[in-house]
């Protein structure tokens, strides 16, 4: 089999981790926003209670969820589809990261911000909505775009609950004929195909994501 | 097939028995990611060619899969004839996987640093590698205390990963007894356990440490 | 409407403490309307906080609050009513940055008063212009010099037509040339009649502009007197002291 051919081979898989990955950005992205201004508004308890939820998604290996779930769900009487658990897993596992940029970017505001507007008077969620969160999402999105990546190359562990992504591709053709080499090279290659573009936007974005940077321009 | 406490009891014990292997490969990975990511920055701020090089390296490792990582390293080995056990691969792949991300907290911890430091040490004479081991580290290293120790949290949470090429680590030997009794629901979640309550204690740890360093940096 | 001569704001024995800190001490302080009243005393003699619990950014713990006929409670969050009756200024701007000079005055229009976006601009417009600045309705407050970003807070503020001005050091954060033109503006809607509590050390603008002088030291009011006595030295040997080292500078 040529070095082509493997490639090709590969990207059959490509749909599964695609499909994967935009089912967990499903997740992940509210997951991420509602976990977060959550764990910044709310006091006491409920604020506990919320980050509990967090660091169990955040905190615990996701390759141990990824099992937890898909072996564990059914032992309680609980059948979902292994695309189902494998993007909930790893979207709330990227999501429970992306809380924390959230949660950050907001109390990273200048506290005079939500007194103006409360001096205006506007709702404390008029003015999450729409003095907080504008500001805060420009400081989120580079962190976001590593989340990303994060992401994709998160579903590469799909494979290991038999779903037919690059990877798993990959072992199935290393099964097949021996020629580590050429298979896993061209594995890498697919990777680095998707990630390495969303590596250098991210660098790219982290350089220019002051209010400044923007507006000098215009 | 229901899940059964006293089961998951016996295996918590099981599992355990590997909290050792865990930890001494997390830290042993951990020195490597973070010498191996050092040496990336510092080549990484060297003349055009070489720079550029190491930047895209870095970017590559940090744009791949640890798990597509560990298989390439495991089987690409043999295949030239070098043989090594399971467990070096592990440590190998994961230094390899984090220094391109400790690469990028160092690179950051640098740039922090004031230029005149530079400045005074090229005034006193200084020669570079001095300048690198007794200037620029030391201050690196309290600017980057806390999220170096994050990714180290990080790195033991990916231990697992070593599983897939049979290092009997914690969630190797939960795999074990699962597949040995059939029952999946609870090694899997004893395992899960000890990574969420090993990985928060250590957090904490971490965050404790960075206070004390910044009381220290006030000082 | 309330008549003229009520009383807009209406204190009686406020009292607040910062843990230990005991910031305002049985404070009570009547503002009627049309009133231009200037707070000045050393830092941390609490200044700053008796305005600020005015449209409810600060709780308190003990004593009345009463802003246009209706009772603030204890707890920060005054109701949204009273609330509408005070425009607040900052001393350091708080415009928003990701809005436009245009956008920033409208916001609250829109928000809270239910405009329309055409009505809204037509309002926003028009302050704009009282603070002679229309003509950066457009730019984002980024692009503006401080003085210019503080005459916008203070169009921001007087869109939803409040009867009370609240000024927090408005000027303190302004470089030297900069603070005239806050000035002018202040001393303007001083002349058309607005309700001013003014928290400042500018005692030019005070001589010139304030009937009353408040002189607050360690959360307690010394002494509230005409502008004019104030300044003769005639007052509070605190105070006195106070003047002697502000006209220093």
């Amino acid at each position: 089999m040529s070095q082509i051919e493997i490639i090709q081979n590969i990207f059959q898989g490509f749909g599964v981790t695609a499909t994967v990955t935009i089912l967990g950005l499903i997740y992940a992205i509210p997951f991420a926003l509602v976990a977060g201004v959550l764990q910044y508004v709310l006091l006491g308890l409920p604020r506990t209670l919320v980050t509990a939820v967090i660091e169990f998604w955040r905190s615990s290996p996701v390759i141990v969820l990824l099992f937890v779930f898909y072996y564990s769900l059914p032992a309680f009487g609980i059948r979902l589809s292994s695309t189902t658990v494998a993007a909930m897993v790893l979207g709330l596992n990227i999501g429970g990261y992306g809380s924390q940029a959230v949660r950050a970017a907001l109390q990273a505001l200048p506290r005079g911000q939500v007194e103006a507007g409360l001096a205006l008077g506007l709702k404390r969620w008029t003015v999450l909505g729409c003095i907080e969160l504008p500001q805060a999402i420009r400081s989120m999105i580079p962190t976001f775009i590593n989340q990303l990546i994060q992401l994709i190359k998160g579903t590469a562990l799909v494979s290991l609950i038999a779903l037919t992504d690059m990877t798993y591709r990959a072992k199935e053709l290393a099964q097949i004929e021996y020629n580590p080499v050429g298979i896993y090279s061209g594995l890498l290659l697919a990777y680095l195909a998707l990630c390495y573009p969303v590596t250098i936007f991210g660098r790219r974005l982290e350089r220019r994501s002051s209010f400044g940077g923007r507006q000098r321009e215009l | 097939m229901s899940f059964d406490l006293n089961f998951a009891l016996a295996t918590l014990q099981t599992i355990l028995s590997a909290l050792s292997t865990t930890i001494w490969v997390s830290i042993v990975s951990s020195l490597g990611a973070a010498v191996l990511g050092f040496l990336w920055e510092i080549l990484r701020r060297t003349s055009m060619p070489l720079g550029w090089v190491m930047q895209v390296m870095i970017d590559s490792i940090r744009s791949t899969p640890l798990l597509v990582q560990i298989y390439t390293l495991y089987f690409v080995f043999p295949y030239y004839g070098v043989t090594l056990p399971a467990l070096a691969v592990g440590i190998i792949a994961l230094s390899v996987y984090y220094s391109g991300y400790l690469a990028e907290i160092f690179k950051a911890g640098i740039d922090a640093i004031d230029p005149g430091q530079f400045d005074a040490a090229k005034a006193l004479g200084i020669g570079r590698i001095t300048t690198i081991f007794l200037i620029v580290a030391p201050q690196m290293l309290r600017n980057i205390a806390a999220p170096m120790g994050n990714y180290f949290i990080s790195l033991l949470k990916a231990t697992p990963y070593l599983a897939v090429i049979a290092v009997p680590e914690m969630f190797g030997s939960a795999l074990d007894v699962a597949s040995d009794t059939f029952r999946y629901a609870e090694p899997m979640l004893a395992a899960g356990l000890i990574f969420l309550l090993l990985s928060v204690s250590i957090a904490q740890l971490v965050k404790m440490l960075e206070q004390r360093l910044l009381a220290r940096g006030k000082r | 409407m309330l008549p003229q001569s009520e009383a807009i704001v209406e204190i009686v024995g406020l009292n607040k403490w910062f843990g230990a800190l005991h910031v305002l001490d049985g404070i009570d302080l009547s503002v009627s309307s049309g009133a231009r009243i200037v707070v000045c005393g050393p830092s941390g003699s609490g200044k700053s906080t008796l305005i600020r619990c005015i449209n409810g950014l600060e709780t308190y713990q003990a004593g009345t609050l009463r802003l246009a006929g209706i009772v603030l409670g204890q707890a920060a969050g005054a109701s949204a009513a009273a609330r509408r009756q005070t425009g607040m200024v900052f001393q350091s701007f708080n415009l928003f940055p990701h809005l436009t000079v245009l956008s920033n005055c409208t916001l609250a229009l829109r928000r809270v008063a239910g405009k329309s976006r055409g009505e809204a601009e037509d309002i926003a417009m028009a302050y704009l212009e009282k603070v002679r600045i229309p003509e950066k309705a457009k730019s984002y407050p980024g692009q503006l010099s401080g003085g210019q970003q503080q005459r916008v807070a203070i169009a921001r503020a007087l869109c939803l037509n409040p009867r009370i001005m609240l000024f927090d050091e408005p000027t303190s954060a302004l470089d030297p040339e900069m603070i005239k033109e806050v000035l002018d503006v202040m001393t303007a809607l001083a002349r058309d009649g607005m309700t001013m509590l003014c928290v400042t050390h500018e005692m030019g603008f005070a001589r010139e502009v304030a009937d009353q002088v408040i002189f607050m030291d360690s959360g307690r009011i010394l002494e509230c007197v005409p502008a004019q006595d104030f300044f003769d030295g005639a007052g509070h040997p605190r105070s006195r002291l106070f003047l002697q080292t502000i006209m220093k500078h």
